[in-house]
């Protein structure tokens, strides 16, 4: 008892100084952090040690921001595999970083999710039909990368409502998702006439309430209404039942994007995509792989990382952003060059029967947009 | 009790020692120990300076917090301060014809807020309804209502309110498309777009006719003071109801058709892609809204029954001793007791089913949580501010409900003599 009552104030003190002691230690340790801070950064130019890159390698996956509900771009099938024009980017991008395509960790985010998971390091990229845009690259602290898909904001509307143009819609319940551009994009096209615009929070509930006659009209991109369209329910009567619009009434640059600020991984991301390009340009594809190596042709040795004769010496080309040289090798591996990408998801064999030729998704030697800076 | 020696709770101390100053180990002893640690033993002075040490480690966790925040705001380059609530909202609301795309963020958040006052104040209002008839039937003599109460009780009350929004939000979809509305003979239009019906709209000398009904309610209460001093002076017996409800239907009545139908009747009419004339909910709405009400009704009932139960029965006993009949015993002695013991939790329930609105975007409802991820999904605002904002309105909403109602509570309580 005696000893208790000697011991308690003693215990007291400890703890109250040691909360005391924690407390300043707390304070000048976070000084400590935050200069540590700044001399790193004043680093990251030439190499960062704790850059996004550095994380990915040193946690053996890649985590994949992802759609998992449009056809073609990004989808989660029955048996819960992912797939898509968005995986195929996911893949090709582990294929680099990791040298193993499956190395992927899918994370299915909504459009409300995406650039707070980015922001917060969840993500290491965000691969999710997003639209480049100024506010998005400004002010949500996302860092777009080059484009990978050109599209445009439709309108579908059941083939059995005989509507043809945008304009006809007057008075119409339009069904779309919430928080994405094509909110505001259809705010810019419908001023001025009467409509309804139904915000639902997944494509699915979309697709319910279309079914069941709630909405005259669906808009979103071009190539997801096509996707959802293609994947129509027969009971209610297929693809046929659902006419997409000519008109397209946006400008829709999906791409890749990664948190702002961290240059090396940047440069790691817009290179794999540049990557699928050139490849396509120089004829490199998934299948002459192997002859494309033993290539005489400097520009395609260059690009697959193989040493090339440079007056009397052999020299492999150093892009300096931490990847191997010849991460374009397993790149085209994984998944192909852009051609076979765009093929394989939502070419006119797919499903969504998107044609390539005269589009903006073609190369620039076919008049499109797709250019990639020479690999050198 | 004895004399408290020992100055409250404290450190266990020997029952004969007066613990201030603390004893350790007698009185010699102390002498030697000196100001400071006779202050470091002193428990107050422990006391006191536990409390201080506590608010400093609050305060350093708050700073390094809001210090962490900043830091990573700057370092991803997000939007930081306040000014995109002035910014234009750039996307429509539906249901909401007045509200254009160019108004800035804070109008899109008005009309979210409206919203949800909207759902949550009828919510409430029909949660109540459902939860005193169904309460009361848990307690009924009929077999058929106490099981039916029963079963609907404890579904609804054992299933996440989500799941009755999402149930309820399905079912109204397999109501008929616009282009099949059941039309009720002017009275209602039904479909899966929206529930429309008929509606009063001001027609010719409303004013005349409004002031008209005020000085007949005015008039039948007079009339009422005038029956009972009469019924006190000579034992007639009073018939208010008689003399002022007639009073009041020939005003109400006769007024109508002297002043030339000064309400007047818009028949919804479903007329291509929507519904005009009467008044129509929206779809969305109802769904909210109804969910919002079973789901509440369901554990307002349990309150309303638990409540009604805990009165003693001795009271009831006491009540039929005196000669009161059913009815009577209910409305003066169960009732009025049962009531002071349900206010507490129902006012819990109102709190949840305001907070509960959030939900509405389960069901495409444009509520204030629901414009606001849709504000941030479209890189219209930056989250964490929004979020606040949120958290604002939210504890606004509450607050003020549970200040007015703690208020009635307060009023409703028995006061102690």
């Amino acid at each position: 008892m005696l000893r208790r009552t000697r011991a308690f104030p003693v215990i007291a003190l400890l703890v109250v100084a040691g909360i005391f002691g924690a407390a300043c230690s707390d304070d000048s340790g976070d000084d400590d952090e935050s200069s540590g801070d700044d001399s790193e950064e004043a680093s990251s130019s030439s190499q960062s040690e704790d850059g996004t890159l550095a994380a990915v390698i040193d946690r053996g996956t890649l985590n994949c921001g992802v759609n998992n509900s449009v056809p073609g771009f990004g989808f989660e099938t029955e048996d819960g595999t992912f797939e898509g024009f968005d995986i195929d980017y996911c893949k090709a991008l582990a294929a680099a970083v990791l040298g193993d395509p499956d190395a992927v960790e899918y994370v299915p985010l909504t459009p409300e999710q995406r650039f707070p998971s980015l922001a917060s390091g969840e993500i290491d990229v965000l691969m999710r039909n997003t639209t480049w845009t100024s506010t998005r690259d400004g002010a949500e602290g996302a860092a777009f990368v080059t484009t990978t898909f050109y599209d445009g904001q439709a309108m579908m509307v059941p083939a059995a409502s005989g509507v043809t143009s945008i304009d006809a819609l007057n008075g119409a319940t339009i069904c779309l998702t919430a928080g994405t551009t094509t909110e505001q994009n259809l705010a810019d096209r419908m001023a001025g006439i009467t409509h309804t615009p139904q915000t639902f929070e997944e494509n699915a509930q979309v697709q319910e309430a279309f079914l069941a006659g709630q909405c005259d009209a669906w808009t979103s991109d071009r190539s997801q209404l096509a996707g959802i369209r293609s994947n129509w329910p027969a009971d209610s009567g297929g693809p046929a039942a659902l006419t997409i619009l000519d008109e397209t009434f946006s400008k829709e640059p999906l791409g890749p994007a990664v948190v702002d600020g961290d240059s090396e991984w940047f440069d790691v991301v817009n290179w794999v995509v540049l990557a699928t390009i050139e490849a396509e340009e120089l004829g490199v594809t998934s299948e002459n792989l192997d002859e494309m190596l033993e290539s005489d042709d400097p520009a395609v040795r260059r690009f697959l990382g193989q040493p090339v004769d440079v007056e009397g010496e052999e020299a492999v080309v150093d892009h300096g952003f931490g990847v191997d040289p010849d991460f374009t090798v397993d790149v085209i591996r994984a998944v192909g060059n852009y051609g076979e990408i765009y093929d394989r998801n939502v070419g006119p064999d797919t499903p969504l029967q998107q044609t390539r030729e005269g589009t903006l998704n073609a190369l620039h030697t076919d008049g499109g947009l797709h250019y990639s800076p020479p690999f050198r | 009790m004895t004399a408290d020696v020992t100055g409250g709770a404290g450190p266990p101390a020997p029952p004969d020692v007066p613990s201030s100053p603390p004893p350790h180990g007698g009185g010699p002893a102390r002498r030697f120990g000196g100001r400071a640690t006779a202050l470091l033993f002193n428990v107050r002075v422990l006391r006191i300076a536990g409390q201080v040490a506590a608010i400093v480690v609050l305060l350093v966790l708050a700073a390094y917090l809001a210090d962490n925040y900043r830091a990573n705001v700057a370092d991803r380059n997000s939007r930081t301060g306040w000014g995109f609530l002035d910014e234009p909202t750039g996307f429509g609301i539906a249901y909401a014809p007045n509200f254009r795309p160019g108004q800035p963020v804070r109008d899109a958040l008005r009309v979210g807020v409206v919203n949800t006052a909207a759902s949550a104040l009828v919510g409430i209002a029909l949660a109540t309804v459902i939860g005193v008839v169904v309460g009361v039937l848990r307690l009924s003599n009929s077999w058929v209502a106490r099981k039916a109460s029963t079963l609907y009780v404890e579904i609804i009350r054992n299933v996440p309110v989500l799941l009755v929004m999402i149930f309820l939000a399905a079912g109204l979809l397999t109501l008929p498309r616009i282009q099949e509305a059941r039309q009720i003979d002017g009275l209602a239009v039904i479909s899966n777009r929206a529930i429309a019906v008929v509606s009063p709209v001001a027609g010719d000398n409303l004013g005349l006719y409004l002031a008209l009904v005020a000085a007949g309610v005015v008039a039948a209460v007079a009339l009422a003071a005038w029956r009972t001093r009469v019924s006190n002076a000579s034992g007639a017996p009073e018939r208010r109801g008689l003399w002022c409800g007639g009073l009041l239907l020939a005003v109400v009545v006769g007024g109508y058709y002297a002043l030339g139908a000064p309400i007047t009747w818009s028949h919804p009419e479903a007329e291509g892609l929507g519904v005009v004339g009467g008044f129509s909910f929206n779809i969305p709405y109802v769904a909210i809204t109804v969910a919002l009400a079973v789901y509440h009704g369901s554990h307002i009932a349990e309150i309303v029954r638990g409540s009604v139960q805990a009165v003693p029965h001795g009271q009831t006993e006491a009540a039929t001793a005196i000669g009161l009949s059913e009815i009577q015993r209910l409305r003066f002695v169960v009732l009025p007791q049962a009531f002071r013991i349900a206010v507490p939790p129902t006012i819990n329930q109102y709190l949840s089913l305001i907070k509960n609105t959030s939900l509405g975007i389960a069901v495409a409802y444009s509520d204030v949580a629901s414009l606001a991820f849709r504000l941030v999904g479209s890189s219209r605002a930056p989250a964490l501010q929004m979020v606040l904002v949120l958290m604002a309105i939210y504890l606004t909403f509450s607050l003020l409900t549970s200040f007015f109602l703690n208020i009635l509570n307060r009023r409703l309580q028995l006061v102690e003599r």
